[in-house]
């Protein structure tokens, strides 16, 4: 096949033994590569019971059939594994370089099984694969690492690497990769690390070929003519997505108080227009990326001084408004602490700011925090905090556990104030301001989570891509934020499409926000570079059957509709204050119209037989009581 | 002869997004390889991304440098390599001061950018441009980039680190 490299790489920790494979192109056609490649290999490696930090958990890397190509945007890799911090699916994505490095070494995938005693790293120079001694570097933080590694083999390599956090088994790490990109959500870097890995060093100086030579460029001309032609793109390019604050507070889906409400009073102070006042250097890409939403940013004097990425708006509500901080420079100093470190920023914050409610409803003391005062906007408490939690130092080695288990420990009612799905922290997105988020955090494999569905198109005026995807006649209500009705088909469509996405190594950036690309662009794009003859309804197909195989995997582990649930908060309590005020999150309709879409049963949230079959996953589904 | 042409990019504008890269790889050996491209895209903090280019110099070590005469300057000035000559024996590869020429490892031949402007007008931020000397000086009348480049040189030329 064109486009890819063609190997596998697996390496097995407790033997320190490399092995690699060709890339199976049967399940290729089943599952492409990136997340659905992870998503079947893992499915039949890692079975129910397994500990997620044992040496029996299974953790790949792996690129997209697209990473490495030409097409906007194509610089993605994923992560998998059961993960520690949901006990479910645990999924995450980065952009970069890596990723396409890797491909250029040959690989388009790295599978990790087994567990070494002693702290190792992989080391790969094109043909040349080893497990290396890590002494040295456990202990080391993500750019400290990037910077040996890089001293020793070579300026041009490019590192994938967890920091104290995943040493540290905090269960909310990061596997970080050329410094400050992040897999964060899901935990991932505690399971590398409890397979004792540093890091992955690749340098490559091989090629990717492609399967339409002679029109490959002109059609890359017209994609590039069309992402810098998209409204959005300056935009991007001025903001990335820091500007979100005031969109989202304008909206009211601020995430603020541990999500008491969705407004903040200090959002001006932590928007992206204050970013860009004071601290923005200069916007960077990734890998073929046109939209230049990464930011370099310097805070040159004080407490918080440091240079470096900048965060995105996932991170300025987590670390900020979340926390009820308008403390500009820590929140950017904050985020890169957890760069540093190697941390989720958004389950940091989730399990901070719970632990200021906490501390505010007077249910977590002195006595628990060691004399730390968890006061709303504290915001040196949220900096100390980051550290301790890395370090798994005192009261940060319980909010190392994250919110939920946190709350599992402490008691007393504080469990009312864990924002969770499936054990993991919300995301940015308060959703009584947005039914569409409130739904794709319940349904989402890895747990709480804005990307697995990632249904913007309620977002900010797409009505036009809702009458070409959908149809008119799902308009006004699927259009509208406030309003439940269609959002169950508005997430289902999303998911299919954004695990594929995923699938193929690109992002969601360009392909759904703004949704420049769709279907046909993929389709087109996987014929000129893989040579692979897929039509959309292929592609939505392989879509849905990923979606159908993650929910195996996690019904295998006694997922159902009761967990497809989120806070109480968020169902029960009306919306405080701002554009949202008095909404809740109608969930259990949403949650129908979602199943029934699916095919799914209504009552217990599992796929019926006739689904499993129609998306050609009865192998997979054997020895699971599924509703006929 | 202060009329020759080079390509040449502002550190502070580049993203890194390595388009250019690309664009070269694809545009003359029809794959997507860094190591196939005679654009290199360099990233050193703080916040710098360097797209690198054969500098055209009035000199020209290279054409020199090489036993079997295969670079040559044609009459618009750019130095080109001549495949039936080059056996890739890398004296070019040594001789150039800003580390712009590689050995294609597929071809075994030298391979250094001759000003084509395929990667200028694709990049998406116009960081690169076509210029010469006395054009570039003008342009860079505070004299930033130069020092932004002669801060950077040691790790921008450094043949070792691109092993
Ligand atoms: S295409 Fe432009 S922005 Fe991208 S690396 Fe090359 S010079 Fe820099």
């Amino acid at each position: 096949m064109k486009g890819v490299a063609g190997t596998i790489l697996w390496a097995d920790m407790t033997n320190r033994g490399i092995e690699k494979k060709p890339i199976d192109e049967e399940l290729v056609k089943k599952y492409l590569l990136g997340a659905g490649f992870l998503s079947k290999v893992i499915y039949d490696m890692v079975p129910p019971g397994t500990d997620p930090l044992s040496s029996e958990n299974v953790l790949g890397i792996a690129t997209g059939l697209l990473t490495a190509s030409m097409f906007p945007q194509a610089s993605r890799h994923v992560v998998a594994a059961l993960s520690p911090l949901t006990d479910v699916w645990g999924e995450s994505h980065a952009a970069g370089f890596w990723g396409p490095e890797l491909k250029f070494a040959g690989y388009d995938a790295v599978m990790f099984t087994g567990a070494s005693e002693k702290p190792l790293y992989l080391n790969i120079a094109d043909d040349n694969v080893e497990l290396l001694d890590a002494e040295g570097l456990w202990g080391k933080d993500v750019f400290e690492t990037d910077d040996i590694l890089r001293e020793r083999h070579g300026k041009e390599c490019r590192t994938l690497a967890i920091g104290q956090a995943g040493e540290n088994l905090v269960r909310f790490a990061a596997i970080m990769n050329d410094r400050d990109r992040a897999s964060a959500r899901s935990g991932l870097g505690a399971v590398m690390g409890s397979k004792k890995i540093k890091a992955i060093c690749v340098r490559g100086t091989g090629k990717i070929e492609v399967a339409d030579e002679k029109n490959y460029l002109s059609h890359m001309d017209e994609f590039y003519r069309r992402m810098l032609a998209n409204p959005f793109t300056p935009g991007r390019a001025k903001y990335g997505t820091t500007s979100l604050v005031e969109l989202m507070q304008h909206i009211g889906r601020l995430p603020s108080y541990n999500m008491k409400q969705g407004v903040f009073e200090g959002y001006e102070k932590i928007s992206g227009d204050a970013i860009n006042a004071q601290y923005f250097v200069k916007p960077r890409a990734d890998f073929s990326c046109l939209q230049r939403c990464a930011r370099y940013t310097k805070v040159s004097s004080g407490p918080y001084a440091y240079e470096g990425g900048a965060p995105e708006f996932e991170t300025q509500s987590s670390m900020g408004s979340r926390c009820g901080s308008d403390n500009l420079e820590s929140v950017l100093y904050g985020h890169h602490l957890s760069n540093q470190y190697g941390m989720d920023t958004i389950s940091l914050g989730g399990t901070i700011s719970w632990a200021m409610e906490c501390w505010d409803e007077g249910l977590i003391t002195a006595e628990d925090t060691g004399g730390l005062e968890l006061n709303w906007g504290n915001h040196e408490v949220i900096v100390k905090l980051t550290k301790m939690i890395a370090a798994r130092e005192g009261f940060g080695d319980l909010l190392a556990e994250g919110s939920f288990r946190a709350a599992q420990k402490i008691g007393r009612g504080t469990e009312k104030f864990v924002m969770h799905v499936k054990k993991q922290e919300f995301a940015g997105q308060e959703p009584r301001a947005q039914k569409s988020m409130g739904l794709a955090a319940a349904t989402a494999a890895r747990g709480a989570d804005h990307l697995y569905a990632f249904p913007v198109l309620d977002e900010a005026g797409f009505d036009e891509d809702i009458k070409k995807r959908f149809g008119e006649e799902y308009l006004p209500e699927m259009a509208d934020r406030l309003n439940p009705t269609y959002k169950g088909i508005m997430v289902k469509e999303c998911e299919d499409y954004m695990v594929m996405i995923e699938s193929v190594g690109l992002c969601k950036y360009g392909t759904q926000i703004p949704p420049e690309f769709f279907y046909d662009d993929i389709a087109l794009t996987l014929k000129i570079h893989n040579g692979l003859d897929l039509t959309r309804d292929d592609l939505q197909l392989i879509g849905e059957r990923i979606v159908n195989l993650n929910r195996l995997f996690n019904v295998r582990l006694g997922i159902s509709r009761k967990d497809d649930q989120i806070p109480k908060r968020l169902t029960d309590e009306p919306a405080p204050l701002g554009p949202p005020k008095g909404q809740v999150v109608e969930l259990n309709q949403m949650l129908d119209e979602y199943y029934e879409q699916r095919g799914w049963d209504l009552e217990t949230g599992l796929p019926f037989m006739e689904t499993i079959r129609r998306v050609g996953l009865e192998e997979e589904a054997k020895g699971i009581a599924l509703p006929q | 002869m202060s009329e020759l042409k080079f390509v040449f990019g502002d550190p502070d504008t580049c993203t890194g997004c390595m388009i250019c890269v690309n664009v070269c790889s694809m545009y003359y050996f029809k794959v997507i390889s860094p190591a196939r491209s005679k654009v290199r895209v360099i990233r050193i903090e703080p916040g710098l991304d360097f797209p690198l280019f054969c500098r055209n110099c009035e000199d020209a070590p290279c054409i020199n440098a090489c036993p079997e005469k295969a670079l040559s300057r044609t009459s618009k000035g750019i130095v080109i390599v001549n495949n039936r000559k080059c056996v890739g024996n890398g004296a070019c590869v040594i001789a150039c001061p800003y580390n712009a020429i590689t050995i294609n490892p597929d071809t075994g031949k030298a391979i250094k950018c001759i000003q084509c402007g395929q990667c200028v007008k694709r990049c998406p931020v116009d960081a690169i441009w076509t210029t010469t000397e006395e054009g570039l000086k003008k342009k860079d009348s505070d004299g930033r980039l130069a020092r932004i480049y002669d801060e950077q040189k040691s790790e921008l030329y450094n043949k070792e680190a691109s092993k």
